[in-house]
C-alpha cells in the first residue's frame, strides 16, 4: 500500500530506489531491524518528528507567532524565575525605589513557557520541526540530483569529463559548507515562499498561520553545497559498475549511454547513495540550523533562530534557548540511528563520507 | 612513486585547485546581485560620483582586465582594500588568522587526544558499560549542533557556575607564550587557556564523537580479519597486535576522513567564533558579508579555501607515509 503511494508520488525516483533494494538486501534490512533496539528507537523518533511536522497547526496548542508581552518569559511547568520588580513609592513625601523579588510561576497553558515576547514555546518547537525537515529533504534532494547525475556521469564516461568534474569538485570542497553557504545566502539575498497551509486551508484547523514560509535560498544553497559528496559516491560505482560484463554486453548490442546509466549504473549505485542520503539529511538539518542561528534564514520559525534569540535571555529564562536545541537533538540522533541501521545492514562502504554542519 | 614526485604531483594539483578557488571567488561578485557601489556611496550620490567610485576602484574596467588585476596583486599579496573604511584586506586576514588557527587546533588536539583511546577502548571491550558510554556519547556529539552546545555549556560553567569566561578572547597564544619567556609570568597562559576552553570543546565535540565512531568501527572490522588470528596465534602479545598492527591499519581510513571534514572543522570555527564573540576570521566573514566589503569577502575566502587545500597536502602526505600503497596509484 505505502509502496504504491510512494510510487504515484514520486514515480520514477521510486522505481529506482526499489528496482536497487534487491530481495536479499531487503531481507538484511528486516533482520537488522529486528536485532537492532537503538534502529526501532531511530526509526520511532523519525516518525515521531514527521508527524509533528505535518500535523503540526492540530498538535500546537497556540499560534506560534502570536505575541503576548503580558505573559513573556515564562518558565516551562515545574520551574520558575526569579527576577526583580522596581517599582516607586511615595514614602513621607519623597519617593522611594523599591526593589522587589518576584517569583514567576509556570503557566499550565505554556508547558514549555514562552519567549521573550511571550510566544508559545511548545508551538515554535513543532512548527520549526516543518522548517528543519523541508530544508533537510529538499535540500538532500537538490544535492542528490545535481550530485549523482554529475558523479555518474564522471565515473561512466571517465577521461577528461571525469577529470573536469572531479576538479570541481576539489574546488567546492575547498569551501566549508557553512562558509560557502553563509556567503550565497548572504550575497543571493534570502528569498522566503509562502506555502499555504492545506490543514488550516481545508478549515480542519483554525486560529494558526494560514501559510507556511518555506526559506528558498536555503533550501536551494545547502543543495547545492553539498552535492559534491554524493557526486563522490555516485563516481566511485559508476567507475567500478561501468567495466562489469553486464554493462559491456549492453554496449555490445547498441544501448546507449544514457539507456546504460539509467538501467544498470543508477540502480546498481542505489545502496549508497540511499545510506549516503540519510546522513545528508541530518548534516543539512544541522546546516540549515545553524545559518538560522547566525540570521541566514528566510523564516522565523525555525529552531536555529529561536536558540539565537534565547541567547540574549540565558541569564534570566534559560528555557528559550534550550528547548529548540533538544528538538534538533532528538530529531538528528534519530536519523543518524536510521542512518546506522541502513549502514550496517546494506554495508555499502561509505564511513565517514558527507560533510557535517 | 617515489615521496618526492607524489608530493610534486600533489603541489602540482593543489596549485591548480586553489586557482579554481581564487576565480570561482572572483566571479562570485559578478552572479550575485546588487552593485557594491551602491553599499559604498550614499543613497543620493550622483551619478557622477558612482562612476568616480567604480573608477577609483577599478570596477568600471572589462571582467577580464579585473580578473587579471586581481590574480597578478594576489600572487604578490596583494588582497587590495577594504571597501568599508580602506584598511589593507590582507593584514585585516592575517590579524585575526591567530585567533581562528588557535581555535581549530585546540579543538583538534582535544578530538584526537580523547577519541582515539575511547574508540579503543570502546573495541576492544565491546557490549561493556565501557563502549555504551563511548558509543552513546559519539552518537549525541555528532548529532548536537555546535553552536547550541557552545550556548549550553555557557549557560551551565559560565552564568550558571562562573568558571569560565562567557566569551572573549583575553590575550593571544604567542603573546601568553612571550609573557612566560621574557617576565617568566604563566598568568597570560593561563588566561588565554581559561578563555579558550569553551569554545574548543564546543568546536572539538563534533570530531570527537566523529573519530571515536570511526576508530571504534575501523578497529572492528580490523580485529576480524585473519591477519590478526595469525599474529595471535604464533603467539605475539595481545597489546602488541592492537596497537602496533591492527591500531595503524584503523588509523589509515581515520586519517582519510580528516582531511575530507577539515572544511567541517572550519566551517564550525566560524560558528563558535560567532557564539563566543572570538575575534577570528569567521567573524571577519559574517560581516564583510553583511557589509558587501567585497574586498575582505574575497581575501577571507580565497585564505579559507587556500588553507584548507595546503592542509589537505599535508594530510595526504602524512596518509602516503603510513600507507605506502598510495603512493603507487
Amino acid at each position: 500500500m505505502i509502496s504504491e503511494l510512494l510510487s504515484k508520488l514520486f514515480g520514477g525516483v521510486w522505481e529506482t530506489v526499489r528496482g536497487g533494494v534487491s530481495p536479499r538486501t531487503a531481507r538484511n534490512l528486516r533482520k537488522e531491524f529486528r536485532n537492532s533496539l537503538l534502529a526501532k528507537l531511530g526509526v520511532v523518533l523519525v516518525v515521531a518528528a514527521i508527524l509533528v511536522a505535518a500535523f503540526a497547526p492540530v498538535l500546537a496548542p497556540h499560534d506560534p507567532t502570536t505575541q503576548n508581552l503580558d505573559g513573556s518569559s515564562l518558565p516551562p511547568l515545574g520551574f520558575s524565575k526569579e527576577t526583580t520588580q522596581t517599582s516607586s513609592e511615595m514614602v513621607n513625601g519623597s519617593i522611594e525605589v523599591v526593589n522587589e523579588t518576584v517569583y514567576v510561576e509556570a503557566d499550565p497553558n505554556h508547558p514549555l513557557g514562552t519567549d521573550s515576547l511571550g510566544r508559545d514555546m511548545l508551538s515554535r518547537a513543532i512548527y520549526g520541526a516543518r522548517t528543519s525537515l523541508m530544508v533537510g529533504f529538499l535540500g538532500t534532494a537538490i544535492a542528490a540530483l545535481v550530485g549523482v547525475t554529475v558523479g555518474l556521469a564522471a565515473g561512466y564516461y571517465g577521461g577528461r569529463v571525469d577529470d573536469a568534474l572531479m576538479r570541481s569538485a576539489d574546488v567546492m570542497l575547498a569551501f566549508p559548507s557553512l562558509v560557502l553557504a553563509v556567503a550565497l545566502v548572504g550575497l543571493f539575498g534570502k528569498v522566503s515562499i509562502p506555502v499555504p497551509d492545506p490543514l488550516v486551508a481545508l478549515g480542519v484547523e483554525s486560529g494558526m498561520p494560514d501559510s507556511f514560509v518555506l526559506p528558498g535560498t536555503v533550501i536551494l544553497v545547502v543543495g547545492l553545497v553539498n552535492w559534491v559528496w554524493f557526486a563522490r559516491v555516485a563516481r566511485g560505482e559508476a567507475l567500478s559498475i561501468q567495466s562489469e560484463e553486464y554493462v559491456k554486453a549492453a554496449r555490445s548490442v547498441g544501448a546507449s549511454d544514457g539507456f546504460i546509466i539509467r538501467k544498470h549504473v543508477l540502480p546498481n549505485s542505489v545502496t549508497p547513495i540511499l545510506v549516503l542520503a540519510t546522513i545528508q539529511i541530518a548534516a543539512i538539518i544541522l546546516l540549515e540550523s545553524s545559518l538560522s542561528f547566525l540570521g541566514f534564514s528566510g523564516t522565523t520559525l525555525s529552531w536555529g533562530f529561536d536558540i539565537a534569540q534565547g541567547r540574549d535571555y540565558l541569564a534570566t529564562s534559560w528555557w528559550i534557548s534550550t528547548i529548540p536545541g533538544i528538538a534538533i537533538v532528538l530529531t538528528v540522533i534519530g536519523i543518524n540511528l536510521v542512518g546506522d541501521w541502513l549502514r550496517d545492514a546494506l554495508d555499502p562502504g561509505i564511513e565517514g563520507e558527507g560533510g557535517g554542519p | 612513486m617515489s615521496m618526492g614526485r607524489f608530493l610534486l604531483r600533489r603541489l602540482l594539483q593543489g596549485v591548480f585547485v586553489i586557482w579554481g578557488v581564487v576565480t570561482v571567488v572572483f566571479l562570485l561578485r559578478f552572479v550575485t546581485p546588487g552593485d557594491p557601489i551602491t553599499f559604498i556611496a550614499p543613497l543620493d550620490a550622483p551619478p557622477e560620483v558612482r562612476q568616480n567610485i567604480a573608477r577609483e576602484l577599478g570596477l568600471n574596467k572589462p571582467l577580464y582586465v579585473q580578473y587579471g588585476e586581481y590574480l597578478f596583486n594576489l600572487v604578490q599579496g596583494d588582497m587590495g582594500y577594504s571597501y568599508i573604511n580602506s584598511t589593507p584586506a590582507r593584514q585585516r586576514i592575517f590579524n585575526r588568522l591567530p585567533a581562528t588557527l588557535e581555535l581549530a587546533v585546540a579543538a583538534s588536539i582535544v578530538a584526537v587526544v580523547i577519541s582515539i583511546p575511547l574508540g579503543v577502548i570502546s573495541a576492544t571491550r565491546r557490549h561493556e558499560p565501557a563502549d555504551y558510554a563511548a558509543t552513546t556519547f559519539s552518537l549525541v556529539g555528532i548529532s548536537t549542533p555546535n553552536f547550541w552546545l557552545g550556548i549550553m555549556l555557557v549557560l551551565v560553567l559560565a552564568v550558571g557556575l562562573g568558571l569560565f569566561p562567557t566569551s572573549r578572547r583575553a590575550i593571544g597564544f604567542l603573546p601568553a607564550i612571550e609573557m612566560l619567556l621574557t617576565d617568566l609570568d604563566p598568568g597570560g597562559l593561563v588566561t588565554w587557556l581559561w578563555h579558550i576552553t569553551l569554545p574548543a570543546i564546543t568546536l572539538g565535540t563534533y570530531f570527537t564523537a566523529l573519530i571515536t565512531r570511526l576508530t571504534r568501527s575501523g578497529m572492528l572490522d580490523e580485529l576480524g580479519k585473519t591477519y590478526v588470528r595469525a599474529s595471535r596465534a604464533k603467539g605475539l602479545p595481545e597489546t602488541l597486535v592492537r596497537y602496533k598492527h591492527v591500531l595503524r591499519n584503523t588509523l589509515i581510513p581515520v586519517i582519510t576522513v580528516l582531511g575530507l571534514q577539515l572544511g567541517t572543522l572550519i566551517g564550525g570555527a566560524v560558528i563558535t567564533e560567532a557564539v563566543f564573540n572570538w575575534p577570528g576570521l569567521g567573524t571577519l566573514v559574517i560581516n564583510a558579508i553583511n557589509d558587501r566589503d567585497w574586498v575582505l569577502i574575497q581575501g577571507s575566502l580565497v585564505v579559507i579555501g587556500a588553507g584548507f587545500v595546503i592542509v589537505n597536502i599535508a594530510v595526504d602526505a602524512m596518509y602516503a607515509y603510513i600507507n605506502p600503497q598510495v603512493r603507487s596509484e
